[in-house]
């Protein structure tokens, strides 16, 4: 297994007025062997930086390594590979299970080698090597999703990358691929970039955590501590808005201030300074003397900051969770 | 499975007809020229252009030759010609049509604006350009048909193929590494070879006609070869002498044009392109099953209505059996043996199956289940939106105090738009995208309450200012693409804010929104169900959600109800399932060292629940006794749990709890977070 990292990765769609920055100059790494959760709010991101990653969309700037050197697209062994929230269309209905999976695998390798190998791939995600012959359209959600994950082990990547694999799966089956995941990746020792909108199936399988907003991460560190201890006030919000049994919506969070802008900015015009000032339950909305946030980029001197957070006032956010 | 799908199909008349046609086409076209093919060469001098006779069916031409004869044995050019025109049009077409899938950025879109071009260029007039420049006969023909059919073809390919390399399984092979060619024949055109075939055959057909036409117009098959085209061309100069000569290859090219059209539309329908609605051989749908402890699954006879209310509504004998203390005209919703059934192709299934639901006065529900479960179904039946083919039965359906199966349509469109309010999970679809939002809200009160279109107005400005949509008099303005997805949730709730509802149906109102907003918007519901003291019943797959929001939680497993607890008692839950489901499901607290609980399995389809306790089969309790259906009954003040061994004490935090099938374990000792 190897790193990926990103650096300075820059990807934008359109042009003239309607050009969106959705990636926006991230400096990401995932170490060999580790997973790193990225979370954030639908639109943030996430999806494009893995697609860039991948090729599916071409970085605007930025250099995407694999330990250190560039990531080789060229044909034959892909060695990043991907899998999708949507297992009922990341999956070809016309294409047998072991076809699907066997097309992934490296060139050069006979029919029986490969049979074997779909065998071997089936069982390792816990399903009978006899649904090699079936095609997708039998198959539930969540053998879907495993058949998904056998195709990108398939090519024997260095890195993977999970795009909200369990949000399209019924509650019931969600936790039974959380385990498959966490299992593989201690067993190969994998490398994996969790991308999740839910903080709580984020936490349970990363090492890591780097919280995205607008196109930018905001925070990034040791999943236990940026829980614990989030340096950032997005990365507040998020946990206090994670729906937990056992509160109720009484229970009032900072950011319920009524002051504050409910939505998300669009893209098409983030706001001056801090990307999210006007939601911030810490920001010049609600501490009027903090007129900084609107004016300077806090993504300056993130680095220096615990968590690497993007936040003027980083060092002194009181916060914590129980 | 597909060959059942075909012999349907061959019976159904369309099929059964285009079938028929079409073999009798293709046997003439076999046979006809080796059997008549030198009768209908021979002339009879003693006979030119004679009308019909005992002797020649249908008259003879300018030569003396059988006309029927001609006709049957020009089946086989007709028909080959069209064919292989056709085929020249569905190759050409095709390859155009994936090109820009295969080639890069710039030349594919090159490839679209060519096809574009090409297509907007008529067709006839591209036919008889190729005719002048491949030379009139039948090669040239056949070549101008097949070309000029080939933009169309192509565009058809191309916006086919797009659609499917648009989806993620494309990507996924693209991120395997698989070369152009192999994601072209395996990944793009087997997915659209459906819609494909079905216009190549609607398209031979085309191809006849035109080929008839360019035969007519002397600039198709050439003498002494001849087709129906030729044929008919002959004919109409004698058409007053001998109108058969005409009619004969007119009415030929038009039964085969009509063979192929119709095995278009069969196969359509066969692929399913097209559906066709059929309710024939489902038997009769039973009625109420009243499931008794001791008395497994009656079926009553009963009749099999089309209408949406037309469960008997018996008398409703039972006293509200929640175990809550209630009056009766307390209730804003009562709801017994609530069920939904839809034909199938293998007789009915249940959906939901005898729900019973109560909602009392100013009381927040929630409705927890996984997808399939039937809990949206069930809100939708109570509001009298099941689709058209649902079948919506009920012991008792009142609705503040009025028995829903009674009323009539007008009655119950006047009851439920002013007191009930739904608000969807994509508010994007709910609403209508070409109408302005405030324009959108107004109409409710304007219809059921006959507001001026001024007060209605104001009145929808004041109700997004209520739901907190900032700037609301311009955001009223405004159409529903222009909202974000919260805000235009909000602006749903505000919608059912126009009258004052009494009950507010929520059917995962949040699922498509970001936690944050989430929070909000839940914040906004319970404030207003606060304000206006309605009821408010929140479907959601999402226990958490549920649980942070609602007084009283049903949890609801393939179809029927299985649990039904205060919030407060969710720590105690005692049907395995809702136990396995909080254990299941990782939140902030979740030991992550640990591996997950999980649930084997996955949730039955209606149409194959197992009998008795649906459930069994997941869960670690069953035994012999769960192949009886369980009904709800107390197992603890105000929880009820359709369970033959419901689980008490906490439920762990962690997987195994319970792993052990033990019965009415007593409280246990362990970790609780
Ligand atoms: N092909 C595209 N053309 C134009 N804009 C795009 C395209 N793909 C994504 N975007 C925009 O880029 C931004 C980031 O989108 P992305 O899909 O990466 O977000 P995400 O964090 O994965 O969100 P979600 O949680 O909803 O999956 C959004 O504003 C989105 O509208
Ligand atoms: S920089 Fe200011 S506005 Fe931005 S997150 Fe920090 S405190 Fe909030
Ligand atoms: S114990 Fe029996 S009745 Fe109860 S949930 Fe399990 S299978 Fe169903
Ligand atoms: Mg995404």
């Amino acid at each position: 297994m190897k790193e990926l990292e990103f650096r300075d990765v820059t990807v934008r769609f359109g042009t003239g007025h309607g050009t969106v920055t959705a990636v926006d100059g991230v400096d990401l790494t995932v170490p060999a062997g580790s997973v790193v959760g990225l979370v954030g709010e639908s639109g943030s991101g996430k999806s494009t930086l893995a697609k860039a990653a991948v090729g599916l969309v071409p970085e605007s700037g930025g250099e995407i390594l694999l330990d250190g050197r560039p990531v080789r697209r060229t044909r034959g062994r892909r060695t990043l590979q991907m899998v999708f929230q949507d297992p009922y269309s990341s999956l070809n209905p016309r294409m047998s299970v072991g076809d699907s999976i066997a097309e992934a695998m490296p060139r050069g390798r006979g029919r029986k080698e490969r049979r074997a190998e779909v065998a071997r791939l089936l069982e390792l995600v816990e399903l009978d090597a006899s649904r090699a012959g079936s095609l997708p359209g039998g198959l539930s959600g969540g053998q879907r999703q495993r058949v998904a994950l056998a195709r990108a082990l398939a090519a024997e990547p260095e890195v993977i990358l999970a795009d909200e694999i369990t949000s399209a799966l019924d509650v019931s089956v969600q936790g039974a691929v959380l385990n498959l995941v966490r299992d593989l990746q201690r067993r190969l020792g994998l490398s994996i970039l969790f991308i999740s909108h839910n903080l709580s199936v984020v936490r349970y399988v990363s090492d890591l955590i780097a919280v995205m907003y607008l196109g930018r991460i905001v925070e990034f560190g040791p999943a236990a501590e940026v829980l614990s201890a989030p340096r950032h006030p997005y990365t507040q919000t998020l946990l206090d808005a994670a729906p937990r049994v056992g509160t109720s919506l009484d229970d009032a969070v900072p950011a319920d201030r009524s002051e504050l802008d409910g939505e998300p900015p669009s893209p098409h015009d983030p706001p001056s300074g801090c990307a999210f000032h006007r939601r911030c339950p810490y920001g010049p909305l609600v501490l009027p003397e903090r007129t900084i946030c609107a004016e300077d980029d806090p993504m300056t001197g993130a680095d220096t900051r615990p968590h690497r957070a993007a936040c003027h006032f980083a060092a002194d956010l009181e916060v914590s969770i129980p | 499975m597909r060959l059942t799908h075909w012999l349907n199909a061959l019976r159904s008349p369309v099929g059964a007809v285009s079938a028929t046609l079409l073999s009798a086409f293709i046997v003439l076209a076999l046979i006809a020229p080796i059997i008549w093919g030198d009768a209908a060469e021979q002339t009879d001098p003693s006979a030119l252009s004679q009308g019909p006779s005992a002797e020649h069916f249908l008259g003879t031409d300018g030569l003396g030759r059988d006309i029927w004869m001609r006709v049957l044995v020009a089946t086989r050019t007709s028909l080959g010609l069209a064919v292989l025109a056709t085929l020249i049009a569905v190759s050409i077409g095709t390859l155009l049509g994936v090109l820009p899938a295969v080639l890069g950025r710039r030349a594919g879109r090159l490839a679209v604006a060519l096809v574009n071009l090409a297509v907007a260029f008529p067709a006839l007039l591209l036919a008889l350009f190729f005719a002048v420049i491949f030379g009139i006969g039948a090669k040239g023909a056949v070549l101008a048909i097949g070309i000029a059919g080939a933009p169309s073809f192509a565009r058809l390919v191309q916006t086919n193929v797009a659609a499917v390399a648009g989806r993620d399984f494309v990507s996924a092979a693209r991120v395997a590494g698989v070369g152009r060619v192999r994601l072209v024949f395996r990944h793009l055109l087997p997915n659209v070879g459906e819609p494909l075939v079905v216009n190549a055959t609607v398209m031979a057909g085309g191809a006849l006609l035109a080929f008839a036409g360019l035969s007519f117009l002397g600039i198709g098959v050439q003498p002494p070869t001849y087709d129906w085209g030729r044929l008919l061309g002959e004919g109409l100069s004698r058409i007053y002498l001998n109108p058969a000569a005409a009619l004969a290859p007119g009415v030929a090219v038009v039964l085969a044009g009509l063979a192929f059209t119709l095995l278009g539309e069969t196969i359509a329908q066969v692929v399913g392109l097209r559906t066709t609605a059929r309710r024939g051989h489902l038997g009769v749908l039973p009625t109420l099953r009243r499931r008794e402890p001791d008395e497994p699954t009656t079926t009553q006879p009963g009749s099999n209505g089309a209408s949406v209310y037309d469960g008997v509504s018996t008398q409703h004998a039972a006293a509200s059996t929640d175990g809550s203390t209630v009056r009766p005209d307390d209730a804003v919703l009562v709801a017994r043996d609530l069920t939904v059934s839809f034909p199938g192709p293998r007789g009915w299934t249940h959906p939901v199956d005898g729900v019973d639901l109560t909602v009392h006065r100013g009381e927040t529900v929630g409705i927890v289940g996984e997808s399939g479960s039937g809990k949206s179904l069930t809100a939708l039946a109570v509001a009298r939106l099941a689709p058209e083919e649902a079948v919506v039965r009920a012991s008792t359906l009142n609705f503040l105090g009025t028995s829903l199966p009674d009323r009539s349509d007008a009655e119950l469109r006047r009851l439920l738009g002013t007191s009930m309010a739904m608000v969807f999970q994509d508010p994007m679809t709910s609403f209508n995208p070409s109408m302005r939002v405030g324009r959108q809200l107004a109409e409710v009160t304007r219809t059921h309450e006959g507001h001026s279109r001024r007060a209605a107005w104001d009145r929808a400005v004041d109700r997004l200012r209520k739901v907190r949509v900032p700037a609301a008099e311009r955001r009223a303005a405004q159409y529903p693409h222009e909202f974000s997805g919260g805000m235009r949730q909000r602006a749903m709730i505000g919608m059912g804010l126009m009258s004052s509802p009494d009950l507010v149906i929520a059917d995962e109102p949040t699922t498509a929104l970001d936690v944050t907003v989430q929070r909000q918007v839940l914040r906004l519901l319970r404030e207003v169900q606060r304000e206006s003291g309605a009821a408010v019943v929140l479907i959601s797959h999402d226990i958490a959600v549920v649980s942070q929001m609602c007084e009283r939680i049903v949890v609801m497993y393939s179809g029927r109800v299985v649990e039904e607890l205060p919030v407060d008692r969710l720590a105690e839950a005692a049907h395995p399932y809702t136990r396995a489901l909080l254990g299941s499901v990782p939140d902030l607290a979740t030991d992550v060292d640990r591996p997950l609980a999980t649930i084997p399995g996955r949730p039955p389809d209606p149409g194959a629940r197992p009998p008795g306790c649906a459930f069994a089969p997941r869960c670690a309790f069953a035994d012999d006794t769960c192949t009886a259906p369980p009904v709800l009954e107390d197992v603890a003040p105000r929880q009820r749990a359709a369970c033959w061994h419901p689980q008490s004490g906490p439920v762990a935090p962690s997987p195994l709890a319970g792993a052990e099938p033990a019965v009415d374990v007593p409280t246990r000792t362990g970790g609780q977070p």
